[in-house]
């Protein structure tokens, strides 16, 4: 917003009067799929466009990531049996702001996701603070899917007899730091840097796989919770009963207790939004979007339903909270048949599928993370270098390095503070997404909104609501109980007032000399 | 930020609806305003710029497509007292914005003093037209099928300021041919000097991750 010279010599790219004399013929027009994009980390060749099923897998597949296979145990401790009201429940309310995604990426055509609809209608602070808040979910996201990763990892090792049991195993002693790591977090900081890495240098994005590595996961979990079925009756001390649910709400808890619990697991949820970054890549967008988010949204909620009703059927709720990220491992271990070929333990394959879903769910918010970041530089929220893709690699390198070091920061943290702290952030940005739509309802009427939510606006008020009460709740229980992500968190905060204010200081000083070394202060090792 | 703009298209019709394709291939912000409400889900379907649905000569109507942010506006019906007036009225409202006006008719410098630039599009045709006629000779536009021959100029801070062609990994489906000058095809060892111009041969689906790279 601050270059104004005329088109001609601003875009650099030949006059405005120039391109629009080129002819097309007409029907180019309509076979344009848009489909390479720097916001996607640069796909560089063409993609093929997206059908409604692969919409509908990238939201299902970002969303059975880690969130159940990692917080599963933690809700189940919170809350005992009703840890199975508590997804539910969560999947009701995130619908809510699911209309509200539907209507936004329906009308506008932007792959920036959440970031990007937020920037079209409020002013430069809002926007900036809800860029601040979902960059910093997905970053902390990534820092408790790799502490997901590493323990089921472990355990896969430790089924296998490769290592001692996850407990068991001892700290590494690493040569070149003086303290031992703990191995999980040892484990945890490579599958950041790996992934990191990849995607740094590599634009090979999931892409075409997500579908593939979506169908595994889900698969997992279907033998997963038909064998939890099938032990029913079983007579053995972990078969599956009811029983396991009765009371639902044990000593001590009462039906207010899930409240917490919801707000610790929200995160098992977010996901489906990343289908809006995606948009311009799938056909008939402003019909398969909307539909792609219920879709996704509801097999979510029916699969997460059905794994939870098994976990805690077998294991039982304290069963489930002792084994902590490790809860639905450790229940499969306990009633899938062993002495199978080649891969011997059944068990072995839920383990497997937890590794595989927190892998791949960390390669998503990497990838997100870093888009967020890439987003705000392209807008000048945030250094314009964030914005920029790198030379040799066609990635935005710069955004993802810095997108890293948050998340190899939050490894060190406990899995539940890191989980608190990304859903603290979601519910947030939530919040700012169904204002969004009211804000645009309001100022701008004559829109084209090609998909427009029932009941208007009843689903995006009542979004606002019920993610403001499960943030009040969560923010009253983590004051209570989790005074470092409480601290973290106001102090990412605080640092986003001052990168804000830092930043508009800086360009009010390089804007008048337009551009001249903008950025030689920020050199981050892109010159190789 | 040179490399990213906000621009508003006045009319979805013939031009204003290519206009918009090319914008957003650039990686350009695009809102168009449309009067007809067939045209506007049409560009909707398009997907490629948000979309306001009513008669941009109406202060109510172009109040809704953000001007404060907007760094250009282009006025692209086929009436030019319709473009005219959507100009006059931006100059009002958001002095800052530049405007584009499209004409019926060759205009000479008579809209200079209302407007920061005047296009019309019919001496494309014409231009379209004669190179059809005599297919020896053609005006570069002309040249190609989709691709677009674009002189790039290279901004200060941009990723492949300063680098040479062999540092640099180009997308897919681009080329640089030459410096501006022309004096010489570009190889691995041409440097992308920043503040100078280079002709590049694009695919329209990599224009954007091009324009990133040279633009910042």
């Amino acid at each position: 917003m601050t270059s104004h010279q005329a088109p001609k010599s601003s875009n650099g790219v030949g006059s405005l009067a120039q391109f629009l004399d080129a002819e097309i013929p007409t029907e180019q027009l309509t076979i344009w799929g848009k489909s390479s994009q720097v916001m996607s980390g640069g796909e560089r060749a063409p993609a093929a466009e997206l059908g409604l099923l692969d919409a509908t897998m990238i939201g299902m597949g970002a969303m059975i990531g880690a969130g159940i296979f990692v917080l599963t145990g933690l809700a189940a401790e919170i809350s005992g049996p009703a840890a199975i009201l508590v997804f539910m429940l969560n999947g009701v309310v995130t619908a809510f702001t699911g209309l509200s995604y539907a209507e936004l990426a329906a009308a506008i055509p932007k792959s920036g996701g959440g970031y990007a609809f937020v920037r079209e209608i409020f002013d430069d602070l809002p926007s900036f603070v809800m860029g601040w808040m979902l960059w910093f979910a997905y970053m902390i996201a990534g820092g408790l899917y790799a502490l997901g990763f590493a323990p089921n990892f472990l355990e896969l090792l430790h089924v296998y007899g490769v290592t001692a049991a996850p407990g068991e195993v001892g700290a590494l002693a690493i040569p070149l730091v003086p303290v031992a790591i703990p191995a999980t977090v040892g484990l945890a900081l490579v599958a950041v840097s790996f992934l990191v890495a990849l995607n740094a240098v590599s634009t090979a994005a999931s892409g075409s796989a997500e579908t593939l590595f979506t169908i595994v996961k889900v698969s997992i979990l279907v033998v997963f919770v038909a064998f939890g079925f099938l032990s029913a009756g079983g007579g053995g001390e972990t078969s599956f009963t009811f029983q396991q649910f009765d009371p639902l709400f044990p000593d001590g808890t009462s039906a207010v207790s899930i409240l917490p619990a919801m707000g610790l697991t929200f995160i098992a949820f977010e996901g489906y939004d990343l289908i809006t970054t995606v948009t311009e890549e799938v056909e008939n967008p402003r019909e398969n979007i909307p539909r792609a988010i219920f879709y996704s949204l509801g097999a979510t909620v029916v699969v997460y339903a059905l794994v939870v009703v098994v976990a805690i059927g077998t294991l039982g709720a304290e069963g489930l909270a002792a084994a902590g990220e490790a809860g639905i491992a450790a229940a499969a271990t306990s009633f899938m048949p062993t002495g199978l070929p080649i891969i011997q333990n059944g068990g072995a394959l839920i383990v497997f599928g937890a590794v595989f879903s927190t892998l791949t769910a960390l390669n998503a918010v990497v990838i997100a993370s870093s888009r967020v970041a890439f987003s705000m530089g392209r807008e000048g929220q945030l250094l314009p270098r964030f914005g920029n893709i790198h030379h040799r690699y066609g990635t935005p390198f710069v955004a993802i390095l810095a997108s890293a070091v948050v998340m190899l920061g939050s490894v060190v943290l406990p899995t539940k503070s890191a989980g608190n702290m990304s859903s603290l952030f979601f519910l947030l940005s939530f919040i700012i997404v169904n204002g969004a739509v009211i804000k645009l309802r309001r100022e701008r009427p004559d829109m084209n909104r090609p998909y427009k939510m029932p009941y208007y606006p009843i689903p995006a008020v009542l979004g606002i609501v019920f993610n403001a009460v499960l943030t009040v709740v969560l923010i009253v229980y983590l004051v209570r109980t989790d005074p470092l992500a409480v601290g973290l968190s106001v102090g990412w905060i605080l640092l986003g007032v001052l990168a804000y204010y830092g930043l508009r200081t800086y360009r009010m000083q390089t804007v008048p000399t337009d551009s001249e070394s903008t950025d030689s202060s920020i050199g981050e090792g892109d010159d190789d | 930020m040179d490399g990213n703009f906000r621009v508003v298209v006045a009319g979805g019709g013939r031009v204003g609806r290519r206009a918009a394709h090319m914008l957003d291939d650039r990686g350009h912000d695009v809102v168009v305003v449309e009067r007809d409400s067939e045209r506007a889900d049409a560009l909707s379907d398009d997907y490629v710029a948000t979309v306001i649905e009513g008669d941009a000569t109406r202060p109510d109507i172009l109040e809704q497509v953000g001007l404060d942010r907007a760094d250009v506006v282009a006025a692209l019906t086929s009436q030019t007292g319709t473009n005219l007036a959507i100009c006059m009225m931006v100059r009002e409202l958001s002095p800052d914005t530049q405007t584009v006006v499209r004409t019926e008719r060759e205009s000479g410098e008579e809209f200079d003093r209302f407007v920061d630039e005047v296009i019309f599009p019919e001496r494309a045709g014409a231009r379209a037209a004669v190179n059809a006629i005599e297919p020896d000779v053609s005006a570069l536009e002309d040249v190609t099928g989709e691709l677009d021959i674009l002189e790039v100029h290279v901004a200060d801070g941009a990723p492949v300021a300063g680098k040479s062609l062999d540092e640099v990994a180009l997308p897919h489906g681009s080329l640089v041919v030459s410096d501006a000058a022309g004096d010489m095809l570009a190889g691995p060892e041409t440097v992308l000097h920043p503040g100078e111009s280079y002709i590049v041969a694009v695919e329209p689906t990599v224009v954007d991750e091009v324009m990133n790279l040279f633009r910042g």
